[in-house]
């Protein structure tokens, strides 16, 4: 094996120590959506000890797989011999580039001709993922370091850093669910739209004896499993109010709980949405946000049912304009 | 063996098939030491496109390998011989529950915990409850015949199994078992294809057996200082008529790692036993219990502390709970192999098995533990080596057959619950010596092309440790 995969090798016996029990994958975002055992943390982890045993040579196909990682970090949680298994992935990113295989993955993406330098994804990613390089005028992005949390995404002024793949949470893939959602809905009940973060509140309720509850097909509200609050943008609640829905709820993780500090930045986006909302005359209080816990799984549901029990006598919000404007 | 990719794609479309190199690496082994190729991996939606891909495998002599969620510990789904991989995670729906029959209906697919949690309101509960039921599906517990710490009272897989549906090698889709409890003569292939690992064909849904959920549950522990104390007390439980739902063994080992890796805090003694009863009668759990306990002084059980409390229960359990995993971390460069890690024993071995293998870890320069769910005769063990040194592989090799020839020498079997797979089939088939030819026939008249999970049981290599490539980079 080459030197320079030096950094995998000193996690070998961390490797070791993984039993293989497949805990890592029960909340993975990726093997959730499309149920390939190969877009697992497990998966993962044999590609590298293919590289250690040198069954396996460094290829941009072994990038591609180690770059698609939202960095959520349920395997880790989930390991029931508590490997580190995202910081095993780090290394093993930072050897393959080093080896000159770099992939997209999840990360992000800027296009530099239509980039002002603005600098405020800079600002926004918590992983230092993001410079500027004032002599180019250019925005550089550490792909190592990203972890695909979509900030930056959600807050570039003029849309124009992408994800290549986003397993179901780009901008795009969000609004498509939020539409089939809402096209679902029955006439005349509720429809709300309720987007979970995968890091604390849905896993938690995945694994808790209320995993039931948010699994049910009648539910009077749709849920989107997002990987981070803080890709929530303005457009996307807006999107959901337009398109029918009577509300929007947001579960972001508690204060300093979240590691891109998505939950600030979801709370600043809902304020200002807020007070819009109130100039155009539109109860603001059809915009929820609240914030879980891994554990909290009774307080969302006592929060979402209340989110419900307020919405209800609302109605659909353009029936609600309607009534404003005759009057 | 030439896979015709276009032609699967057409069976289950585009979307579900794999062939790329690192998707078949990675499907190439589950969670045993083994690794092997496939050439492809499919993941049908239905049991036809199930009946299509094998029609197909059959007509052309490739190997078939079904695979639910690769939590297998022996190599089970493991493709030695190559093949196509059936990704069955796909068959993934609960088709009926039936309270008032006590029985539901899945696909193969379906999680343990995922069916559990939907019973679960009609207050059922699907009993085998293997440790990894958090990931395993239905189908591969049946192929496996997994079971788990409370089989000491509900049973194994087997037990819970009241009829399938099987695509055999040759494509035909076939109803085996009935809708209840009881069925009388004929063969009972259904039970035929209970640990049969893949061999005889592939299962896309089963009608399983439910129980009710007990009213109450107490959950004792109890203190030993020399291990064959705890093991006579297992026999002496069992052989007493007590009936626990749970009855669980941890020997020094084992406490040590749990309590130097997770901090459990569990008394530093030889031996622990923990004993369980449930019901829908406080009192006559009560009285199993105290039974129980009267059972342990008898043997110099001590420190006994029982609790119906959840929390109290939990807290009492959870050494045991996360003991596989607290030994992988037991000693810096020592990983925990899954190796002739669930033999079973008449009960009035188990003092005798548990010395002996710490008597066989030490003469092979290996750590071995002694624990499990003994009240169902299954003893756990792990080796703990090396696995960077070419030599402790040797090591393992000779421990493996010094225990299992103990093994047999009482009487005993060679899995418990997690299969036989590769890693076991060595010793397995001098367990089965004089039956062999007949498990060889019985393979030959439903698979006479050998398609299904060839190189498997019966006929698999006679040395693990070569018999594939193994995880671990000194291999």
């Amino acid at each position: 094996m080459a030197k320079a995969f030096e950094r995998i090798k000193k996690w070998e016996n961390e490797l070791n120590i993984c039993i293989r029990c497949g805990y890592c994958y029960e909340n993975c975002h990726l093997v959730k959506l499309n149920n390939w055992e190969s877009n697992s943390p497990r998966g993962k982890i044999s590609l590298l000890y293919g590289l250690l045993s040198g069954r396996l040579k460094p290829s941009q196909q072994i990038a591609e797989k180690l770059f698609e990682c939202f960095y959520c970090k349920n395997c880790s949680k989930n390991c029931s011999a508590k490997v580190s298994v995202t910081d095993i992935f780090t290394a093993a990113r930072e050897d393959l580039v080093e080896h000159g295989f770099s992939a997209e993955g999840v990360t992000a993406k800027v296009d530099q001709d239509f980039c002002s330098t603005c600098g405020i994804c800079v600002s926004v990613c918590k992983a230092e993922a993001i410079t500027i390089d004032r002599e180019k005028k250019q925005i550089t992005l550490d792909k190592v370091k990203c972890q695909g949390c979509g900030s930056c995404i959600a807050a570039c002024p003029s849309g124009i850093v992408s994800q290549k793949h986003g397993y179901g949470i780009t901008p795009s893939e969000l609004s498509d669910q939020i539409d089939g959602i809402l096209e679902n809905s029955a006439d005349g009940k509720p429809s709300v739209i309720v987007f979970l973060c995968n890091w604390q509140v849905h896993p938690g309720l995945h694994m808790s004896k209320m995993g039931e509850l948010i699994e049910q097909k009648d539910l009077p509200y749709g849920i989107i499993v997002n990987v981070c609050a803080g890709r929530i943008g303005i457009d996307l609640v807006l999107q959901a109010l337009d398109r029918g829905a009577w509300g929007v709820m947001v579960a972001a993780c508690p204060f300093d709980e979240c590691e891109h500090d998505g939950n600030y930045k979801i709370k600043a986006r809902i304020h200002m949405l807020k007070n819009m909302m109130q100039q155009i005359g539109i109860n603001p209080q059809r915009v929820k946000l609240d914030y879980f816990a891994r554990t909290d799984g009774a307080k969302f549901l006592k929060s979402v049912n209340s989110f419900m029990d307020e919405i209800n006598p609302m109605g659909p919000i353009k029936e609600a304009v309607q009534t404003i404007e005759a009057s | 063996m030439k896979v015709d990719v276009s032609k699967l794609k057409g069976f289950v479309g585009e979307e579900n098939v794999l062939t790329d190199a690192l998707d078949l690496y990675i499907y190439g082994t589950d969670a045993s030491v083994h690794e092997s190729l496939a050439s492809a991996v499919v993941a049908p939606t239905s049991y036809e496109q199930v009946q299509q891909v094998v029609r197909y495998a059959n007509a052309e002599l490739i190997p078939i390998v079904p695979r639910g969620s690769g939590s297998g510990m022996s190599g089970q789904a493991v493709p030695i011989k190559g093949g196509i991989i059936i990704d069955l995670k796909r068959l993934n729906r609960i088709l009926e529950i039936k309270p008032e029959d006590m029985l539901c209906r899945v696909e193969a697919g379906v999680v343990d915990d995922d069916l559990n949690r939907a019973v679960k309101p009609f207050g059922l509960f699907y009993p085998p409850a293997p440790a990894s039921s958090r990931v395993a599906t239905i189908g591969g517990e049946i192929a496996n015949n997994a079971s788990g710490v409370r089989s000491v009272k509900y049973g194994a897989t087997r037990d819970s199994v009241l009829g399938m549906k099987v695509v055999l090698a040759n494509g035909e889709l076939v109803t085996l078992g009935s809708n209840t409890r009881v069925e009388a003569s004929g063969y009972q292939v259904d039970r035929l294809m209970v640990g049969s690992e893949g061999t005889l064909g592939v299962i896309v849904e089963a009608t399983m057996l439910l129980k009710s959920l007990p009213k109450f549950r107490c959950l004792g522990r109890v203190c030993f200082n020399k291990l064959s104390d705890a093991g006579e007390c297992i026999s002496d439980v069992i052989a007493s008529g007590r009936q626990p739902s749970m009855l669980e063994l941890m020997d020094n080992i084992a406490i040590t790692a749990v309590n130097t890796t997770l901090d459990m805090g569990l008394p530093d003694v030889e031996a622990i036993i923990m004993f369980e009863a449930d019901g829908m009668v406080k009192e006559a759990v009560d009285f199993e219990i105290e039974e129980m306990k009267k059972i342990c002084e008898k043997h110099n059980g001590f420190d006994i502390q029982t609790s119906y409390d959840l929390k109290e229960r939990t807290k009492l359990f959870a050494g045991r709970k996360k003991l596989f995993a607290a030994l992988s971390r037991y000693k810096d460069g020592l990983a925990c192999t899954s190796l002739a890690d669930d033999m079973a024993v008449p009960y009035s071995k188990m003092a005798v098995l548990a010395d002996k293998i710490h008597e066989i870890a030490k003469k092979n320069n290996v750590v071995m533990t002694a624990y499990g769910h003994c009240g169902s005769g299954c003893m756990h063990t792990k080796i703990l080596m090396d696995p960077t040194r070419k030599e402790q592989w040797n090591d393992a090799r000779n421990a493996v057959k010094e225990v299992y020839d103990f093994v047999y020498s009482v009487g005993g079997t060679t899995s418990a619950e997690h299969g036989i797979g590769i890693s076991k089939a060595p010793s397995w088939k001098q367990e089965k010596k004089d039956s062999l030819d007949l498990l060889r026939k019985i393979k030959k008249a439903l698979d006479p092309n050998n398609i299904m999970n060839p190189g498997k049981l019966q006929d698999a290599p006679d040395d693990w440790v070569t018999a594939t490539p193994l995880r671990y980079s000194a291999h």
